[in-house]
């Protein structure tokens, strides 16, 4: 016996998971070649595992020394825990339409490759401890499963603009931004976000996206270049004298970009669709966890 | 209509187009190609950059020449190209027409009418009479209107002959006759030379200008079939020196139904520079006979055709001699002689005399043979008188007989006097007796007698009534030699003497071949010497047109035999089959010795051929190359426009897919059938294997396997046979004469086998195999038609050749093969088995314990006890199915068992047990 409500309810529920386990099962699939566990932090501080016995010194608490330790001998002990405080990581993925772009059938689109990753980092720093959420007041940071699985939603969402500014609102102060982006917009919302990010103490990185043929630039002969979203054209008729002053371009947009990381502290990432998202998902696990030591 | 260069222009103005080409390349080539619209999110970075060039893209010079190249067919498409442009030769005054009409021009003979027709009809227009001259057939010139000769063309056909020097000079008086004011003349030739043909050419350049067309194809012809080495020798010839050309020449017939066919076809190649080509034709004798002319393939005239006559035929001669006990002694054997005589020219039979009749030989040869059997006199009597030809010998035993002594025998064409006569011999007066010279009036009319041809015995003649007018060859004194008589539509003909030469010199002889010939008992492989028809006339059966076709003769005279042989055919003796009665000749266009000699103008004469290109618009290949450039120019253009790209694969796709459509499917599974014949063959064949037939059903089928197991184990257990594992049979798809014996279990709902199984199976059972047949219900019917299986056996075995049955006496081979047995069980105990009858003369000797029964296996045994249920073995040799019950059934079982082993060992060795009734008669022979 069934409630008519049953059914309903049912498609719904399966209609809402129906979006979420492609990108979630790749991106768990993905974190699963990383995993390194719960991870300290290389320093004692405050936590369960244990990191050293040092000599109690003037100014420790009493109730800190270590008695059992202090018992083999006449010196006091302090026995010091591994510093295992959780952090909050919020991720900034790019939803604009210049991501949803690829340059052949077999190559993944930024997108899609920016989403997997980021998700595939959620998936690692929640399971590390970390707090994870996004930029901005939606999914502030949060532990647990449940938190992976409205992120994979969250993701699933596409912006309608054509180059989408990175979101910088409600960034809470010390934690750490991951920016995922092909950074082919207005450079100027960038270094708005990452001075508001620095000046609230966040440090990160920000990760570069790009299709090969962004890269190389691959055209020859008369032109008419649409962006995706088709707000911009530029036409020209030699498609292939133009490569070497867009290529030109692109470095200068990089080496501005990497001014802005090293001027806020931040850290500056370069990814190809065509490459192995395992790498760039190493780089980026690198990357933050070397921040945070 | 213009011509340029070869090619004539309806519109040539038009050409004028092409100037604009150079201009249309300015143009074209500042055109850019059209752009691509690509999405890229690089854009952003894109903008603001300038191109540095301001002029566009240059359209690449090879789309600009394709462009440039549609265009140029387009124009010159237009202007109304045409390839081989005829152009008008105008003439004025009276026109003469001569044609060769000979058989050379006949396999263009339509070409050549449709010339003559647009020639009469150009004349026509100008108003030009116009005289027609056919050299094979002259008649004065008569100038008329050329619509007059064009309505009388139809008529117009070639003879089978080359002009005569007669018609020759015929046509030369009608030339210098006819045409006083003088007129232009146009010769059809057919490339043939042929002698005397200068005065008529001379009389014809003397009145006007002359003009020679001819067909520029060389000319084929065939001389006459001739026989060598086994196999008929074809000579074909062709009038010029050229490259390699391959012909195929035709062997048409009758079939036995009559109908006219091609019996076979033979290839013949003419190596370059070679104008002759041979082929040879083995065909059997059979075959051969049929053979009515060879022609060449597509070649319709009446040289390329050769009838063939008696030449061809070769005859069948049945040998038969009365004593062939001389082993050894050739040349003393009757036949040797005979033998050489005739191998050359006819095909040799020998054997029984009875043997030989159904054959149908022509001839037959009887060498000495004195008295027949009441069956072969009959049958030869008859053989004879539907009109075969006997040719007897004499000989010692016919001296010493009393055939055709007091009464003619039918088969002798004279009575004979006893004990014949022997001249010239040590106990004899006379010298050996030569021959007389032949009577006109004989076969052997105009034989020259060699002198040292003398006979010393013969067998004498009744002196008779009829004796006269059937000697056909005589001795010096008169006696007879040669004798014949008709008989029914046949004859009988007996040579007075030996066919060796113990009685007379004549088979060493030349002109004992020669008699032989001319009675038609051997035909002759050498064409016909004028000397050898000298006197003789021959009355034309079928005579050929110029095209080969033969027609009845009708009423056309008969030919001097000399003319026959040696003059050229013309008028008077037209190519054809010619009869003088008994022989028959076929008179060809060309001789052996015929050569065809291109005809050589003269210097001046203008020579052109019929083979004129006819004239071809190349307005529409133009038109269509330009539409095609076009449409490559478009693909081209989208390629460089980058719109191809992502379509690159499928195109290669289509590509592959029209080139796969192209390929023909190979035939797979040809060889499968035959490879699985053979691996059967062998499973079956390396050791003896036992077989059951299978009936479809897979139940009946695994327990008859299992049953041949089983016995066979047990016959490897107890006996020196040792059978490979037993194999399941299809009827209708494996060979059986591998098996001894086929088990065959009889189910109601089996398939009955098809006409050709079951004509496999009585071959089977003919050639020494046995069937086996079990109905498995205990014959609770006697095989009558109430049980199921009784009546399935009944119409499976129906078409059986199967002898008479009766069911096994107790004195069968069957009862003692290997084991002493009396009752035949399986898995039911209760059934008679049945199996050939024993002869109904078969009696029991006093004393012996069983009767001297036929020799040789029966055929089928049936029976209805399931004995493959009561041997049948599982793999570790357990039985499958229980028997009876307890000890008794065990008993049953063993007892199944032996007949097995009985029933394979009466297959394998026969009636071996049953020699033991000779064992008291060798006992005696030995003297025990």
């Amino acid at each position: 016996m069934t409630s008519p409500s049953a059914p309903t309810l049912r498609e719904r529920a399966e209609a809402e998971a129906a979006r979420l386990p492609p990108l979630l099962a790749r991106a768990d699939h993905l974190a699963g070649t990383v995993l390194l566990g719960e991870h300290g932090r290389r320093r004692a501080g405050l936590g369960d595992d244990f990191w050293q016995y040092r000599p109690a010194q003037p100014g420790d608490s009493r109730r800190m020394i270590d008695h059992r330790r202090s018992a083999r001998g006449d010196q006091q002990f302090v026995r010091e825990r591994e510093w295992q405080i959780a952090q909050s990581v919020m991720l900034w993925v790019d939803q604009g339409a210049s991501m949803r772009f690829t340059s052949h059938d077999r190559l993944p689109t930024k997108a899609d490759r920016a989403r997997l990753l980021g998700l595939a980092l959620a998936i690692l720093l929640v399971q590390g401890g970390e707090r994870v959420g996004l930029t901005g007041s939606a999914l502030p940071p949060r532990r647990g499963r449940n938190q992976i699985l409205r992120l994979a939603e969250a993701l699933g969402v596409d912006a309608p603009e054509d180059y989408a500014p990175p979101e910088h609102r409600a960034m809470i102060p010390h934690a750490r931004a991951v920016f995922l982006s092909d950074f082919l917009g207005d450079l100027h919302e960038v270094e708005r976000a990452l001075t508001k990010a620095a000046d609230r103490g966040v440090r990160g990185v920000l990760f570069q996206v790009l299709d090969p043929s962004e890269e190389s630039f691959p055209f020859q002969g008369r032109t008419i270049f649409e962006s995706v979203g088709g707000t911009l054209r530029h036409e020209t008729l030699k498609a292939g004298e133009l490569r070497d002053r867009y290529r030109a371009r692109l470095a200068a947009r990089r080496d501005r970009l990497a001014a802005l990381c090293r001027a806020t502290g931040w850290r500056l990432g370069l990814h190809h669709t065509q490459d192995s998202a395992q790498s760039a998902l190493l780089w980026l696990y690198r990357a933050l966890d070397g921040g945070t030591s | 209509m213009t011509v340029l260069g070869g090619i004539g222009f309806t519109a040539p103005w038009l050409l004028l187009g092409l100037l604009a080409l150079p201009i249309l390349w300015l143009i074209l080539r500042a055109i850019p190609p059209a752009p691509v619209r690509r999405r890229f999110p690089g854009v952003a970075l894109l903008l603001g950059l300038k191109d540095d060039d301001s002029i566009s893209d240059r359209t690449p010079w090879w789309l600009l020449a394709l462009r440039m190249l549609a265009l140029a067919a387009l124009i010159v498409g237009l202007a109304g190209p045409v390839l081989n442009p005829q152009q008008d030769r105008a003439g004025r005054g009276p026109l003469l027409i001569v044609l060769d009409a000979s058989w050379a021009g006949a396999p263009r003979w339509t070409a050549r009418l449709e010339l003559l027709d647009a020639q009469l009809a150009e004349a026509g227009r100008g108003g030009r009479p116009v005289a027609l001259l056919a050299l094979t057939a002259p008649e004065p010139l008569n100038f008329q209107s050329a619509d007059i000769w064009r309505s009388r063309l139809p008529g117009l056909a070639p003879a089978p002959w080359q002009p005569t020097a007669a018609q020759l000079e015929v046509a030369r008086a009608a030339v210098e006759e006819g045409g006083a004011g003088g007129f232009d003349t146009l010769w059809l030739g057919d490339g043939l030379a042929y002698p005397d043909r200068a005065p008529l050419l001379g009389a014809l350049r003397a009145r006007g200008d002359l003009r020679v067309v001819e067909t520029g194809q060389p000319v084929l012809g065939i001389g006459p079939a001739g026989f060598k080495d086994g196999a008929v020798q074809l000579t074909l010839h062709r009038s010029d020196v050229g490259p390699a050309r391959e012909v195929t020449v035709l062997a048409q017939g009758h079939d036995p139904a009559g109908t006219a066919r091609v019996l076979a076809s033979l290839p013949a190649r003419f190596e370059p520079g070679a104008t002759e080509a041979s082929a040879a034709l083995s065909l059997p004798a059979e075959l051969r006979a049929r053979i009515t002319r060879f022609e060449i393939q597509g070649q319709r005239s009446a040289g390329a055709m050769t009838l063939a006559d008696d030449r061809l035929r070769r005859r069948e001669v049945a040998l038969i001699a009365g004593r062939e006990d001389r082993e050894g002694l050739e040349l003393l054997s009757p036949l040797h002689y005979l033998k050489q005589a005739l191998a050359p020219s006819a095909d040799l039979l020998e054997g029984a005399l009875l043997d030989l009749i159904p054959a149908n030989p022509d001839v037959i040869v009887m060498a000495d043979v004195a008295t027949l059997s009441q069956a072969e006199q009959a049958a030869l009597t008859g053989w004879v008188e539907k009109g075969g030809m006997l040719l007897r010998f004499a000989g010692p035993h016919l001296a010493a007989s009393d055939v055709s002594r007091t009464e003619e025998d039918p088969l002798m064409p004279v009575r004979l006097r006893s004990g014949g006569r022997t001249v010239g011999g040590a106990m004899s007066w006379g010298a050996p007796k030569a021959l007389a010279a032949f009577p006109p009036d004989t076969p052997f009319a105009g034989l020259p007698i060699p002198e040292d041809v003398n006979v010393s015995a013969q067998v004498m003649a009744q002196p008779d009534p009829v004796l006269a007018e059937r000697v056909i060859a005589a001795l010096g004194d008169g006696t007879p030699l040669v004798t014949r008589k008709a008989l029914g539509q046949g004859q009988v003909v007996l040579f007075h003497v030996t066919a060796n030469a113990e009685w007379s010199t004549l088979p060493l002889s030349g002109l004992f071949v020669q008699m032989l010939e001319r009675l038609a008992v051997s035909s002759s492989a050498k064409p016909p010497q004028a000397g050898d028809l000298a006197g003789t006339t021959w009355r034309p059966v079928q005579v050929m047109d110029g095209f080969g076709t033969l027609h009845d003769a009708g009423n056309l005279p008969g030919v001097a035999g000399e003319a026959l042989a040696g003059a050229p055919p013309g008028p008077d003796l037209r190519p054809g089959i010619y009869d003088d009665g008994e022989r028959r000749l076929a008179r060809n266009v060309l001789g052996p010795e015929a050569v065809l000699t291109p005809v050589q103008w003269p210097e001046g004469v203008p020579v052109e051929t019929l083979t004129r290109t006819p004239e071809r618009p190349l307005g529409g290949p133009l038109l269509a190359l330009a539409l095609l450039l076009l449409v490559a120019d478009v693909i081209a253009a989208l390629a460089l426009g980058g719109r191809l790209m992502p379509s690159r694969g499928r195109i290669a796709a289509l590509g592959a897919a029209l080139c796969l459509a192209g390929l023909p499917g190979h035939p797979v599974g040809a060889q499968d059938s035959d490879a699985d014949q053979t691996a059967f063959a062998l499973a079956a064949t390396h050791e003896l294997t036992l077989a059951h037939v299978l009936t479809g059903n897979a139940e009946l089928d695994d327990i008859a396997r299992a049953g041949l197991r089983g016995l066979s184990d047990t016959l490897s257990f107890r006996t020196s046979v040792e059978p490979a594992p037993p194999m399941g049979v299809d009827l209708e798809r494996d060979e059986l004469a591998f098996f001894p014996i086929l088990y065959w279990p009889v189910t109601p709902e089996q398939p009955r086998p098809s006409d050709a199984a079951y004509a496999k199976l009585n071959a089977y059972l003919r050639s020494g195999g046995m069937i086996l047949f079990d109905t498995r219900d205990a014959n609770i019917a006697s095989f009558g038609a109430a049980s199921p299986n009784g009546r399935k056996l009944q119409e499976l075995a129906a078409p059986l050749d199967i002898p008479p049955l009766e069911p096994v006496p107790r004195d069968h081979v069957l009862t003692r093969a290997f084991y002493l047995l009396q009752d035949f069980p399986g898995r039911h105990a209760e059934g008679r088995i049945w199996v050939e009858a024993a002869p109904p003369d078969a009696e029991q000797i006093e004393g012996m314990p069983f009767r001297n029964l036929n020799d040789g296996v029966t055929p089928v045994v049936i029976g209805g006890n399931d004995w493959a249920g009561a041997w049948a073995v599982d793999r570790d040799g357990r039985p499958l199915l229980p028997v009876g019950r307890g000890f008794t059934g065990e008993r049953q079982r063993e007892l199944a068992l032996r007949f097995g082993v009985n029933l394979i060992m009466h297959v394998l060795t026969g009636n071996y047990k049953s020699d033991q009734v000779h064992v008291p008669a060798l006992l005696d022979r030995l003297g025990q």
